[in-house]
């Protein structure tokens, strides 16, 4: 398509742009470069150079959001990729029912994240929740999902993937029905097996899909926060406090804003490197 | 469409079944929240297992007349709803136009991939990376508490929706319409809001409700920046924990409140969510 070079272009374009410039770029600068200051409320911002970032190395609580949130992250994605190419393949064929399913399937994408921790909370209740209240009949045993630090961090992750592996399957599942009938035709010939099919065949074609999603996932994991805001806290102690709360608290709790900026400048870092890893793909798609 | 393979019966069976799993597990949370919140609150905590309404117990809207008729969550829902919407239409007014841009016009200083990707790139970030700054800009504004703080950073988060889907559908667009307009006369003004608005309408209706139900959601700067006035629901949401205890039966009503309106738009444009939430990546 031939694109037309013509100066009302910029008429069209540029409000978009200094919106970007003005909300995003310059908090970025001015997030950077508070912390280079200690800033407290009510006090005159004083310039400390590297000291917020040489405090970073020594932060036990850092140490242990971080590693929350990198293992969470791990975790989580690949539950949720994998969990979500299956569905995919166990939806990708005919059978009654299946639009409404696949509608039923979209709806925990969109719910209000604040308000799935709130409704884990209900289903998690260790006394007489409906999972607590199920296992004490079967099993006459019940699990402190709120109280001990393991189990509420599978809480944390169960609702996570609960919410997200949906959008894995849809994705996924899109990828699946764009793929021409007729490589499996003659697979079907060779009378290969399914594990086959799917290993040399349906999994190469989808490759480039499965990536999208894995990258996607990946940087909106980095940002959880509502959830473990809501179901547990950041509890019990620090045990789910992931590295968004973490900066949250130290920054708009505590008042410490140039240690929180810190915090967040290493956060992005981590999420640039990610990104980079997969920046030449993500240019492609958009060619 | 998937192929049709031949199956032996059983196999089919046990996939239907799995099938009927996955959906139970998909929609288990919601139809809980909606079971808790249609129970009478004196028996929340003695009907067991999966609490089958009708069945197990006599459902009641009680929970929710009286939600609803408290005036603390009237005026949250009222505020989500005018931040979601006037957000959603500056994102769009800013996102559409340049999405148009870039797919019908030749930038040549950055090139239109790169500034697709650098309209993209904003959703990299991590919200809590800015909240400090926007915290101390809007306190300096004098815009804490207030709706407008709250729909300009949403208008922002949403942009890229906006401008990247938008692009898309444009060039999905023959260009010839509007090349014939402009033979006709047609200033490219006229071009873009005659024929190729119309036109691109549907995707543009979808895009605006991902925008609405993102900013409906959206929960860190809303806690951040709002405290009494300008609070939106998921945070009115938040804040219920504390005052009132451990009452299930509105926890539950207002949990199904909060997503309500996000999941039904959701239902709405179901055809356009693989691309909308991929940014055009892959083709739904």
């Amino acid at each position: 398509m031939s694109l037309k070079n013509r100066s009302i272009k910029y008429a069209f374009i540029l409000p978009g742009i200094f919106w970007v410039l003005a909300f995003t770029i310059f908090p970025l600068f001015y997030s950077f470069s508070l912390s280079f200051f200690r800033v407290r409320l009510g006090k005159p911002a004083r310039f400390v150079g590297l000291d917020n970032f040489l405090r970073l190395f020594g932060d036990y609580k850092l140490g242990n959001s971080l590693r929350i949130t990198l293992i969470y992250v791990a975790i989580t994605v690949s539950i949720q990729v994998i969990l979500g190419i299956l569905i995919a393949l166990l939806f990708n064929q005919e059978m009654k029912g299946k639009s409404l399913f696949r509608a039923l399937l979209i709806l925990p994408i969109f719910c209000t994240p604040v308000a799935v921790g709130y409704l884990g909370l209900t289903v998690f209740y260790e006394e007489g929740g409906p999972i607590n209240s199920i296992l004490m009949s079967l099993f006459d045993w019940k699990i402190p999902w709120l109280s001990q630090p393991f189990w509420a961090w599978v809480a944390v992750l169960l609702l996570d993937i609960w919410q997200w592996t949906p959008f894995c399957f849809l994705v996924v599942l899109a990828g699946l029905q764009s793929l021409p009938d007729e490589v499996y035709d003659a697979a079907y010939l060779d009378s290969a097996s399914e594990w086959e099919i799917f290993r040399k065949i349906t999994f190469p074609m989808i490759q480039p899909v499965v990536i999208i999603v894995l990258l996607l996932r990946l940087i909106e994991s980095f940002k959880i926060f509502d959830v473990v805001y809501s179901l547990t806290g950041g509890g019990p102690g620090t045990a789910t406090e992931v590295y968004s709360l973490y900066t949250y608290r130290t920054g708009l709790k505590f008042f410490d804003f140039g240690y929180a900026s810190a915090l967040g400048y290493l956060l992005l870092a981590m999420v640039m490197v990610i990104v980079n890893l997969f920046f030449r793909r993500v240019r492609q798609v958009y060619e | 469409m998937g192929v049709v393979r031949k199956k032996s019966t059983p196999l089919t069976v046990v996939r239907y079944i799995l099938v009927l799993v996955v959906v139970a597990w998909a929609i288990f949370l919601i139809y809980w929240g909606v079971v808790t919140s249609l129970k009478p609150p004196a028996e929340t905590f003695t009907i067991t297992g999966i609490s089958i309404p009708f069945l197990q117990f006599q459902p009641t809207l009680e929970n929710w007349r009286t939600e609803l008729s408290t005036r603390e969550s009237r005026f949250t829902l009222a505020n989500s709803v005018v931040v979601a919407v006037l957000a959603t239409l500056v994102a769009m007014l800013l996102g559409v136009p340049a999405g148009y841009a870039l797919a019908r016009f030749q930038f040549r200083r950055m090139k239109n991939r790169d500034l697709t990707v650098w309209f993209l790139s904003q959703r990299v970030l991590p919200p809590v990376v800015v909240v400090i700054p926007f915290f101390l800009l809007m306190r300096t504004l004098k815009l804490l508490d207030t709706q407008l703080a709250l729909i300009l950073l949403n208008a922002t988060f949403t942009l890229p929706f906006a401008v990247v889907i938008s692009r898309q559908a444009f060039q999905e667009l023959p260009a010839e319409l509007e090349e014939a307009a402009a033979v006709d006369g047609c200033s490219d003004f006229t071009a873009f809001f005659r024929i190729a608005f119309p036109l691109a309408a549907p995707t543009l209706v979808a895009v605006a409700a991902i925008c609405v139900a993102f900013t409906w959601n959206e929960f860190l700067f809303a806690l951040a920046l709002t405290s009494l006035k300008a609070k939106t629901f998921p945070v009115y949401l938040a804040g219920a924990e504390d005052t009132r205890g451990v009452q299930f039966w509105f926890m539950a009503t207002r949990a199904i409140l909060a997503l309500g309106p996000p999941t039904v738009l959701a239902l709405l444009i179901q055809r356009y969510i693989v691309r909308g939430l991929t940014f055009g990546a892959v083709k739904g």
